[in-house]
């Protein structure tokens, strides 16, 4: 009981100096429970919207893709008008109706501009039913009646600054229309950032499908009393043929499984980052209890002299922790809260539309937040507090108040060194590795080693790096400096600590930067080398309507168009073994001007011969596969072919690494007309010296077409670069928080080092030194540290990064680049951090009163 | 008197008689209403320049806050204090940090060292944070004159509290103030040690012509002074010249028996 309430006593009495651990355990806990609550809000909303969707059944061709996934033929799967009627007659069907859906269009104003989502969502056409009223309420105008009519959903309309009367145009498959708003609806459950329109429904099927009397699909309404499992068993039963049945909650679960595995990904992704967070603030938590037990080291030594066990000592500072874990781990649940509807604002802001209303917090979510925050609090302060235990009872006796220097022991930097030789070690035999899974494992375990070692070893190189850093940098300020330097050496297991938290973060940036940039770098060599094409159409949504086709086919200046389509299909080796869902491309000869291959064995421009096609190395070898042999090759949504193989190409390369080719013609004679995939991307070549002219009459030629983009190399590489940058600067976004934790870290650590040195400051200033000087020490000792931090870690960070490449060049990153400006702008990023994390705790240490500093115990 | 070593700012021109400082009417309380407490009460003196000055009385009269009143550590409620013609009460921080690192010395009771520099970086410190390039040949000679000259490249730590306290009398006469203010110098030590500490302070006055202000409550140590101010409650109330130590206690013992029958 006493210990208890020493501890509480001593928890209330030191509040301040445990602030920033308790905003570090806040902050780690807050991502943490602030990403499961947002994926579980994105979950249900996303429950909502498929269950508010879907009819109490649905009838859909069985052959129909997931929803996802926009079929390649550009046209969706249809069923018959007919079957409508058969199902209406089924019992306990209430209403029945035909729909037409189709998520292969782009629609665009008067000027246009694409309406569709930047963000992913789909751009959804159909026919306007009273099933849609559902989900669905108009709010302005009429639902479409006629063929000129169209209806817009009130988001869009709104992002685009849309009225009634305004001009809308479809970009289908089967060709442009034209339309004007006759309606404007709004939403009644949660868009997740989808444009939605509307039209009538023998205009869409006549725009969309091709021809009327067909439909996507039947949304069947159930009579009282039925059940959807007994509807859907009785429309099964009239309407057999090769139809898929699903009931409301078969279809939101198909949905569900879509979005899941996405929504999945990026909640591990954040806990990942929220993983590295928490390590960072195990620094600093350690940090602040190795302070607190040495300043009260005279105290303890008088618990210990009038009779309190070590294990008193030791359990009355692990209650601290556990104080402090409670704390920060409550404030960060709640703090957590706020973060998930930040974030959704933020999706809001870019056109997901999520409502507060769904905020989603599960009783696991505090759990999880707390248990994780105590846990690893107390187990933080573990080290420290057994240190606190072995304070003997003469600490009490001794004049000094001030605790001895933690020195970096002998044993420390054995451990160290071999930790991080064996980390080395590991990741060399990465970079020798012939196996991308065996190297990666190697990889992995190299970087926990050599990241391990590092901190372990981090006091002693401390001593080192700190004076070359202080030779270099801080000679310049002459006898402020060289005290900032004492200070910063003075104990260097704190400046390891601190510095390795930094480390953690940096050491990160640096690997992905590095990876990054030899990715691009890596790219763009093989884009010189084997990219022969001029110019290369690129789709944002679905595959390159014929009539954009045509447009570019038209445009001057080109000496040849490469049209590329995807196919997917079902291989058959000669040796029997088969492998589903492989994409083969189907390509015009000319792509072998465009994209440069080499063969290992045959001729490439044989495999555009009538029925015969190219494999890659790896397949040929895995299966036993030589030029002469014949391939059984059964078409998704088409015939099954049998073709020659003509060539095997070389699998050196990064570019349609293992494709297999097959001439355009073949694969048309497996297709009926309307089921032949369309371009997924085109490849042009100028006329010679035409370059520019070329370019900029592609350019016209799909100006009507915003879904597409002509890209020449120049182009080409920048966007590689550019999407790379992007991908880079979300992964440093969310480093960030770990960057941030070790900042408060470095200004903890100079913050109770200044209360420490109370004295110490008081006598400086005393004996003269001004408030100045006194900042301007803290300041540079901090920045010491930060960059202390920032060398360790930018010199792992590079050595991880260069490792990962020599191991990823058997993907094809075969170039190595060391991004120096991102090195330098984070080294001397750093330096200012550091100056940052110093304001506070120089500001107070100026504030201090001498006398009162001097008479400090 | 000619002193050995010329003090380079007012050497030659003050005598024994010049005032190094000097309090008008200095009055400091703490708090106030009902709870207000007067630690100096209307306190002239004046401090003569070459002279070693102990100041005495029991505790809480004040002896400690007229020394830090003096030294421009503490501000003043009321009253001026002049340090030679700078009269320092209405001073910022600024100019009063300036004016304790070049002018003033001090010595504390305890803690007088960073524990990062070595013995002769604490020595140099007050100069090395001005600027200022110490003068080698006085710098030996102090050095020598409190003999640490084989323990300069030593920590404070590897230092017993003897050899500390005389690196800290070395600091304070490193700079050639115009004034060392000691707060119980000798309180932590022995008396041999004690003797030696006081023993360097006597003979930095004799010989080097130094000003030093001494606060204290051991009539030994206050034997060492050429003059010795008693305070209780916050105000002097006596003063003794050349003393000894029995002259010391006796009058301590006076005030002690007054201060019971009053």
């Amino acid at each position: 009981m006493t210990v208890l309430k020493t501890s509480l006593r001593n928890f209330l009495a030191h509040k301040g100096r445990m602030a920033l651990s308790a905003v570090a355990v806040l902050l780690s806990v807050a991502f943490v429970s602030g990403t499961l609550v947002f994926t579980d809000t994105m979950n249900t909303t996303f429950d909502k919207l498929f269950a508010a969707t879907a009819a109490d059944v649905t009838v859909s061709p069985e052959s129909a893709e997931a929803e996802d996934e926009t079929p390649q033929s550009g046209r969706p799967e249809t069923l018959p008008a007919s079957l409508l009627t058969k199902v209406e007659k089924a019992r306990g069907v209430k209403s029945a109706e035909g729909g037409v859906v189709s998520m292969s269009v782009t629609v665009v104003d008067a000027d246009n501009k694409n309406m569709g989502s930047s963000n992913g969502a789909p751009t959804i056409a159909g026919n306007w039913t009273r099933g849609e009223l559902r989900t669905m309420e108009i709010t302005s105008g009429h639902a479409p009646r006629g063929p000129t009519d169209v209806m817009v959903d009130a988001d869009t309309a709104e992002k685009h600054k849309l009225r009634i009367g305004d001009e809308l145009r479809t970009i289908a498959v089967t060709g442009d229309f034209t339309a004007r708003i006759s309606g404007i609806a709004s939403f009644k459950v949660t868009n997740p950032g989808a444009a939605v329109v509307y039209f009538d429904t023998a205009t869409a099927q006549r725009e969309l499908l091709g021809r009327t009397g067909e439909f996507t699909h039947i949304a069947v309404t159930a009579a009282a009393g039925v059940s959807h499992e007994q509807l859907k068993t009785n429309v099964a039963a009239v309407a057999a043929g090769p139809y898929k049945f699903q009931t409301q909650a078969e279809a939101a679960d198909a949905g569900r499984e879509d979005v899941g595995g996405f929504l999945d990904v990026m909640k591990y992704a954040m806990l990942g980052f929220a993983g590295i967070a928490v390590l960072v603030g195990i620094f600093l938590i350690v940090n602040t209890f190795s302070m607190l037990v040495a300043q009260r080291t005279r105290e303890i030594g008088l618990m210990r002299a009038i009779g309190s066990s070590r294990r008193q000592v030791n359990r009355s500072v692990l209650i601290e922790a556990l104080f402090l874990g409670l704390v920060g781990s409550v404030a960060g649940v709640g703090a957590g809260v706020g973060l998930a509807v930040g974030l959704m604002e933020l999706m809001s802001s870019m056109g997901m539309n999520l409502s507060t209303s769904d905020l989603t917090v599960k009783w696991t979510t505090p759990v999880i937040g707390l248990v994780l925050g105590v846990v690893v609090t107390v187990l933080a302060a573990y080290i420290p507090a057994r240190r606190a235990g072995k304070v003997s009872p003469m600490a009490a006796l001794r004049d000094a108040g001030t605790p001895a220097d933690g020195r970096a022991g002998l044993v420390r930097g054995v451990i160290g060194l071999v930790l991080t030789g064996a980390g080395g070690a590991a990741l060399w035999t990465a970079t020798r590795a012939d196996e991308a899974t065996e190297g990666s494992m190697w990889l992995g375990l190299g970087v926990v080693l050599s990241l391990i070692g590092f901190i372990v070893v981090g006091p002693l190189l401390a001593g080192g790096v700190v004076r070359v850093l202080s030779a270099v940098v801080l000679r310049v300020f002459g006898p402020v400096g060289k005290l900032a330097e004492l200070n910063a050496l003075r104990n260097p297991r704190r400046t390891g600590a601190t510095g390795a938290a930094l480390m953690i973060g940096l050491a990160l940036v640096a690997c992905l930067s590095v990876v990054g940039s030899s990715m691009v770098a890596s790219a763009t060599e093989e884009l010189d080398k084997s990219v022969g094409a001029d110019f290369i159409v690129q789709s944002t949504n679905g595959p390159i309507v014929p009539q954009a086709q045509q447009a570019l086919e038209k445009a001057p200046g080109i000496a040849h168009v490469t049209e590329y389509k995807g196919v997917k299909a079902t291989l058959t080796a000669p040796d029997g073994t088969s492998t589903d869902d492989e994409w083969l491309v189907a390509a015009d000869p000319t792509y072998a001007q465009d994209l440069r291959r080499e063969t290992v064995a045959g001729e490439l421009a044989a495999a555009y011969g009538k029925d015969a096609m190219s494999v890659g190395e790896t397949y040929a070898d895995k299966h036993g596969v030589k030029v002469g042999d014949t391939m059984t090759v059964a078409f998704r949504g088409g015939g099954t072919a049998k073709l020659r193989v003509a060539a095997v190409t070389s699998d050196d390369t990064n570019v349609d690494k293992g494709a297999m080719y097959m001439a355009i013609g073949t694969a048309e004679r497996y297709f009926t007309p309307e089921r032949m995939p369309k371009n997924m991307m085109m490849f042009a070549e100028a006329e010679e010296g035409k370059e520019k002219e070329a370019y900029q009459d592609l350019k016209d030629a799909l100006a009507a077409y915003p879904q597409y983009r002509v890209l020449d190399q120049t182009d080409f590489k920048q966007d590689l670069k550019d999407q790379v940058g992007q991908l880079l600067n979300i992964v440093y976004g969310l480093l960030a928080l770990a960057i941030i934790v070790a900042v408060l870290g470095v200004v903890n650590t100079l913050a109770l080092s200044v209360v420490e040195r109370t004295r110490e400051i008081g006598l400086m200033r005393a004996i003269g030194l001004s408030r100045r000087q006194l900042r301007r020490m803290i300041r540079l000792e901090s920045v010491v540290i930060a960059l202390f931090g920032a060398l360790l870690g930018l010199g792992l960070g590079m050595g991880w990064g260069t490792a990962a490449q020599q191991l990823l060049a058997l993907e094809g990153l075969g170039v190595l680049d060391i991004p120096w400006p991102t090195i330098l702008y984070v080294f001397v990023g750093s330096a200012f951090v550091g100056l940052v994390a110093a304001l506070v705790p120089a500001f107070r240490a100026g504030r201090m009163n001498v006398l009162n500093a001097i008479a400090t115990e | 008197m000619t002193t050995a070593v010329t003090i380079p700012r007012h050497g030659g021109t003050g005598g024994r008689t010049a005032v190094a400082a000097r309090a008008r009417q200095v009055v400091k309380a703490y708090g106030s209403g009902e709870t207000r407490v007067v630690a100096l009460d209307h306190v002239d003196v004046d401090i003569m320049r070459g002279q070693f000055t102990a100041i005495m009385g029991p505790s809480g009269s004040g002896k400690s806050t007229l020394m830090h009143c003096l030294a421009g550590l503490d501000t003043v409620t009321s009253g001026e204090i002049h340090l030679d013609d700078t009269e320092i009460t209405r001073l910022k921080d600024k100019k009063l940090t300036r004016l304790r690192r070049d002018r003033i010395g001090f010595i504390f009771q305890a803690f007088n060292l960073l524990p990062t520099l070595s013995a002769l970086e604490n020595i140099t410190l007050p100069m090395d944070i001005a600027g200022r390039k110490p003068d080698a040949a006085w710098l030996n000679r102090i050095v020598e004159t409190v003999g640490l000259a084989d323990r300069l490249g030593h920590r404070p730590t590897q230092l017993s509290g003897g050899q500390q306290q005389r690196v800290a009398v070395a600091r304070a006469l490193a700079a050639r103030p115009d004034i060392i203010f000691g707060d119980e110098p000798t309180g932590n030590l022995d008396s041999r040690a004690g003797a030696e500490i006081l023993g360097f302070l006597r003979r930095s006055v004799d010989e080097l012509g130094q000003t030093i202000v001494m606060v204290t409550h051991d009539p030994v140590a206050a034997s060492y002074a050429d003059r010795v101010l008693y305070l209780a409650d916050g105000r002097i109330v006596d003063e003794m010249l050349d003393p000894t130590a029995e002259q010391v206690l006796d009058r301590m013992k006076d005030f002690d028996a007054r201060g019971r029958t009053s």
